[in-house]
């Protein structure tokens, strides 16, 4: 498969994540369901699902407002919302993780309110990275491991498990080389390819996606750089649901050669120790790497690795993509801000909603910031 | 004696005297409280669900910024102290106390000139997950240490591996407060203090269950405004003295058979943080509509069981593992239906409060479901606990009287 046909797939099932899974389990695929990448994926694809992360869809509200107020993320709000109107029928369940409150209540009102056949529950620490939370989260972690067995009725061996720390191991380090390649070669690909071959692995077993992404390596690694001239911004945030902004960014002639994104460079961050036991390695990976703003900053460490990324990447400026109503995301904001401001580094910050996703006025705030860069 | 001196005389009647002891009490603590601000004596900012005990042991001055939101919410100055942190980049769609605290701490606003500077921070997540963004951010801006003691949330049973976390933590404030304050852990002073809070506790539990009388001798509103010495100095004498006090006057009214409203035709339940800028106003309404909200979900948060003298220090931490806002919704709803049974109610009001996730996020599935559990009516409203940019008065006056219109049915 050449570089070129791999990066469309991949877009393709950015653009339409769900059509695909739906179809997984014709293809003899389990798949489960998570939201946040605290989830110990490996667990899951030990005990023979297919891990597939929920984004949120652009689309009408319709069953969801009569469980969610209207000043909760839109991210809970369609995911919600496509579980109750039917769109997830293909899921054995969901895995939840106490990262935000509005994701703490989720979990009790998609338990009451949907009927998948497994519902599970990731109490995690906020005191992420000290050394006091360090034995609950093991013990989470094993509980979880206990959950998922109980649902499947068979144990899941440590051999088992080892070989898909292993396999998702691999993925991050492959989806860290490609990473590495953009910094090495700007302009080798664009910020919409890129992104868009690490959120595909969001819909499949990771197996396949190690493949695909070891393919498109060995294409890139032997192309020559790009420079193609575009405007470098970083972006940082949570997730992008669909490809919108990166396709913008392309369109007004910049790119993103960087990011701090939950769906991007922050969801690679760290290796399970393959040295050690299982469930204390997944534990200690979840508990060393860089804090999502949901987790506290007891390190600064989500700051330090915004700014290191901004400096590494030479992005002339960063666009923060927000979650309206995100409060971990949004408290932040005037600090970060004010980091890259003491470095002279201009930032936007942009905030979307699901079900009033608007292009237009997306495109307009991007052109002021793009064109403010340039100096026009 | 004219129809005006009879109202008059029975307005005196069923006014609540210790609300004024309340007001020396609060107004004492606060003027100790700013009065320490660069001196010897430590000051401690800590959320509401905080564990005060150990900071009272260690003779450290706590501060409530959530008390103090509060006071700015009802005195109507908290929308421009929020407008001082949104001009420095917070969004409006964050809890107004922790944008109204941000702002106060800047421009020392608000109606007692802003809160004492902290000499350091005590922050628990079992409210909610927003106090230790907002705690970073004080961290940040007074440059002073913070310890956070987290409380991760509890389905069902308290689990194990979470009481161990939780000790561990206990232990650790108190190895910070040694270190903090110089002084060392005095174990016999702590079960003094551990005793204390717990008989405050106790006599607030006694308080509010006297609202099981018909009528009810006070409102949960006047429960909001006498809620703040539980809050702010559980663990004091003081406390205890003034609950004796406040105890004594509801059994005498009970006696004397004095309510809170001149007539009392309904009983509701309230749901949530007060609307603290429109208290007043509510209190009107209701006294209009011969409604008594004689119980809510929030002042009894503080009715936790204390402290086991036999292991004092894993029972305090076990107690603030399990408040109200740390379970899930199957424990909320229990509590609901077991309130309204337990004072004899006609309905439920929720305040929907865009302020405040965990309190909010799940209330459409628990009214429904007390619905489905007491077969009685409930209404939603939409608003904000201290920013009253986001009420819309005539529309919820409005509401609320169709609401009680339909409890006549």
């Amino acid at each position: 498969m050449d570089t070129q046909a791999i990066v469309e797939e991949c877009l393709e099932l950015w653009r339409d994540p769900y059509t695909h899974l739906a179809d997984l389990p014709d293809q003899g695929e389990r798949p489960m369901a998570y939201f946040c990448t605290y989830v110990p994926e490996e667990i899951l694809h030990a005990a023979g699902f297919t891990p597939v992360r929920l984004m949120g869809a652009e689309r009408t509200i319709t069953h969801a407002d009569a469980h969610l107020q209207a000043y909760c993320c839109s991210l809970a709000r369609t995911d919600l919302d496509m579980a109750l109107a039917g769109d997830l029928d293909f899921l054995e369940g969901a895995v939840f993780v106490q990262t935000c409150d509005t994701m703490q209540r989720l979990s009790d009102i998609w338990r009451r309110n949907t009927s998948f056949s497994f519902h599970g529950d990731l109490v995690l620490p906020i005191r992420m990275g000290e050394e006091t939370s360090l034995p609950f989260l093991v013990e989470e972690v094993r509980r979880f491991r206990k959950a998922v067995e109980d649902f499947t009725g068979e144990q899941i061996w440590d051999d088992a498990l080892a070989e898909s720390i292993h396999v998702y191991n691999r993925n991050r380090k492959l989806l860290e080389r490609l990473y590495e390649l953009r910094a090495e070669k700007p302009g080798l690909i664009d910020g919409l390819a890129a992104t868009a071959c690490v959120v595909a692995g969001f819909w499949m077993k990771k197996n396949k996606h190690n493949e695909m992404l070891h393919s498109l390596l060995e294409g890139l690694e032997e192309a020559g750089p790009g420079g193609d001239g575009r405007t470098p911004l970083l972006v940082s945030g949570s997730v992008c649901t669909t490809p919108d902004l990166m396709e913008l960014l392309l369109e007004l002639d910049a790119d993103a050669v960087d990011d701090d994104l939950c769906c991007g460079h922050r969801y690679i961050q760290g290796l399970v120790d393959e040295g050690a036991s299982p469930e204390e390695a997944i534990a200690r990976r979840l508990w060393e790497r860089v804090n999502c703003p949901a987790k506290h900053q007891c390190r600064e460490d989500h700051a330090d690795f915004l700014m290191h990324r901004v400096e590494e990447s030479g992005a002339k400026g960063v666009v923060f993509f927000l979650q309206s109503f995100c409060e971990p995301h949004l408290f932040d904001i005037p600090y970060l801000r004010g980091l890259l401001q003491d470095k002279e580094v201009p930032s936007l910050v942009l905030e979307t909603e699901l079900q009033s996703f608007s292009r237009g006025q997306l495109r307009t705030r991007l052109q002021a910031f793009v064109e403010t860069i340039r100096g026009i | 004696m004219s129809d005006n001196d009879k109202a008059q005389a029975d307005k005196e009647r069923r006014k609540i005297k210790s609300a004024a002891a309340m007001r020396d009490l609060m107004l004492k603590y606060y003027t100790e409280a700013k009065q320490a601000e660069d001196t010897d004596q430590l000051v401690a900012w800590i959320t509401s669900g905080g564990p005060v005990e150990p900071l009272i042991l260690f003779d450290i001055i706590p501060v409530y910024p959530e008390n103090h939101g509060a006071m700015c919410g009802a005195s109507k100055m908290n929308v421009e102290l929020c407008e001082v942190a949104e001009e420095r980049g917070f969004s409006r769609d964050l809890c107004s106390y922790a944008r109204g605290d941000i702002g106060s701490a800047i421009t020392k606003g608000g109606p007692i000139g802003g809160l004492p500077k902290p000499d350091f921070l005590v922050c628990c997540n079992n409210i909610c997950n927003t106090v230790f963004k907002w705690y970073e951010e004080l961290a940040r801006y007074f440059d002073v240490p913070l310890f956070i003691y987290d409380t991760p949330f509890v389905r069902g049973e308290l689990p194990e591996h979470i009481a161990d976390y939780s000790l561990r933590q206990m232990e650790e404030y108190f190895a910070f407060l040694e270190e903090v304050s110089g002084k060392e852990f005095d174990e016999e002073r702590f079960l003094d203090v551990a005793v204390k809070s717990l008989q405050a506790i106790g006599l607030w539990s006694e308080i509010l269950a006297c609202n099981e009388n018909h009528p009810a001798p006070m409102t949960c509103f006047d429960e909001f405004i006498l809620m703040a010495p539980i809050v702010t100095l559980r663990g004091t004498q003081e406390v205890v003295d003034f609950y004796q006090v406040v105890l004594e006057e509801m059994r005498t009214r009970i006696e004397e058979g004095i309510g809170i409203l001149p007539s009392e035709k309904y009983r509701l339940l309230w749901d949530n943080i007060p609307i603290w800028y429109e208290m007043r106003n509510l209190g009107r309404i209701f006294m209009d509509l011969e409604t008594c909200l004689v119980a809510d979900t929030y002042t009894s948060a503080w009715t936790f069981e204390g402290v086991n003298a036999d292991r004092p220090v894993a029972s305090l931490a076990d107690a603030y593992a399990e408040v109200y806002l740390n379970i899930n919704l199957e424990r909320m709803a229990d509590k609901m239906v077991s309130l309204a049974e337990r004072f004899d109610v006609n309905g439920m009001i929720l305040h929907s409060n865009r302020s405040c996730k965990p309190y909010s996020l799940g209330q459409y599935d628990l009214a429904r479901e007390f619905t489905e559990r007491t077969d009685l009516p409930t209404l939603i409203l939409e608003a904000d606990h201290t920013d009253s940019r986001w009420f819309n008065r005539g529309e919820a006056e409005n509401r609320i009287r169709n609401f009680v219109e339909t409890l006549l049915d």
